[in-house]
């Protein structure tokens, strides 16, 4: 969005209230092969979901697995924040989980594979330390999907 | 590895994430443009182009803005809302305005190939709508059954802006919303909530869920 300096002070407090340290020492991973050959996951924190999925709570650190192959079009959202816009999403799923963009990616050669399975968070309401357990968890799911890396959206 | 998409620069600064590609595009777009492929990709090859860097972390900024609406082709007052009866109860109210939605939301349903957010309660929108009602009428909140108000709020207000976002003219998303919470029954009984929720020596953190914060600001200075 827009820099916080231009937004109105509440805004802008309330953004900038959510800045926190890095999480850790600081880490880099070298690129070890080129992005033709990647597999490719896609992580987001817009709390969506498939409607038989359990809806996200008021706050929540757990995650939805979405699986590749399910038709897009059917993710829905519950997310618990009142401050974003929602009607883009219904629009179109892409605006916020690309998912089609990375299979078209995938189709002409630009990555090597997508995953075979995708994650969704709903971050809202909780400091990160929350979602250690999820993340551990989904860090595990991502090897044992052999992903090089991950495309990570917000909402 | 990791790449993706910061919307807000100053919270990928204070947190250094390995790479990050801060966008410009409104909270809950962060691709920037529904339905255009190529916009979509322009952005994602940005932040995919961050994963060949050597060294990091890396917050590079994205150049390209979103399309605005222009404001010359909206109209004022961009959709109509039958006057509501104030001598009525909270239940008819709302009926009365999901009656009038109806067919809007049936429409951008329809275009949309039957695609639709407001179906995450395990409720409909008309028996969601009468329980907030009735909540209203008797001026109580719903402190038993949290996880059911949470799930028919988020329904109802996605079922309002998809209704509103389907009649004719090219829709500004800030007046949307500003029609929302200023002009229908269901924004004046939502901030009943909020106040009530805001109030409670416990369940006060409930509030900010109800209403966003632009719509807070308004209605409270």
């Amino acid at each position: 969005m827009v820099r916080a300096t231009d937004l109105p002070d509440y805004e802008r407090e309330h953004l900038v209230g959510k800045n926190l340290p890095p999480l850790g020492p600081h880490c880099w991973t070298k690129h070890a092969k080129p992005l033709k050959e990647m597999r490719v996951a896609l992580i987001t924190t817009a709390g969506i979901h498939f409607q038989d999925d359990e809806s996200f709570d008021f706050t929540d650190s757990s995650f939805r697995p979405i699986p590749g192959e399910e038709d897009s079009s059917n993710l829905i959202m519950s997310h618990s924040s009142a401050n974003f816009d929602r009607i883009g999403f219904a629009e179109d799923v892409n605006l916020v989980f690309p998912i089609d963009r990375f299979k078209e990616l995938a189709d002409v050669g630009t990555i090597g594979s997508l995953a075979s399975v995708h994650y969704s968070f709903m971050g809202a309401g909780l400091m990160p330390e929350a979602y250690e357990q999820s993340t551990d968890q989904v860090a595990h799911l991502l090897k044992q999907d052999q992903i090089d890396a991950v495309f990570l959206t917000p909402v | 590895m990791t790449t993706g998409i910061s919307l807000v620069r100053e919270n990928a600064e204070s947190m250094r994430p390995p790479r990050s590609l801060w966008v410009s595009f409104s909270l809950g777009r962060p691709l920037g443009v529904p339905n255009d492929a190529q916009f979509q990709h322009r952005v994602i090859a940005a932040a995919l182009n961050l994963l060949e860097r050597d060294r990091g972390p890396i917050l590079e900024d994205y150049p390209v803005n979103a399309p605005e609406v222009s404001r010359e082709t909206v109209p004022a007052c961009p959709v109509s809302f039958p006057k509501a009866d104030n001598s009525s109860n909270w239940q008819s109210r709302l009926a009365g305005e999901l009656s009038s939605l109806k067919p809007w939301y049936e429409l951008g349903r329809r275009r949309r190939g039957g695609r639709t957010l407001a179906c995450v309660s395990d409720l409909s929108i008309e028996e969601n709508l009468h329980k907030l009602g009735e909540y209203l009428d008797l001026n109580r909140l719903p402190i038993d059954e949290l996880h059911w108000f949470k799930q028919a709020i988020e329904d109802a207000k996605v079922f309002y802006l998809e209704a509103m976002t389907a009649q004719p003219g090219n829709h500004d998303q800030m007046q949307v919303d500003q029609t929302l919470w200023r002009e229908t029954q269901l924004g004046a009984g939502l901030f009943l909530f909020y106040k009530g929720f805001r109030a409670h020596p416990t369940l006060h953190p409930f509030a900010r869920l109800i209403l966003p914060r632009t719509a807070v600001r308004g209605t409270t200075g």
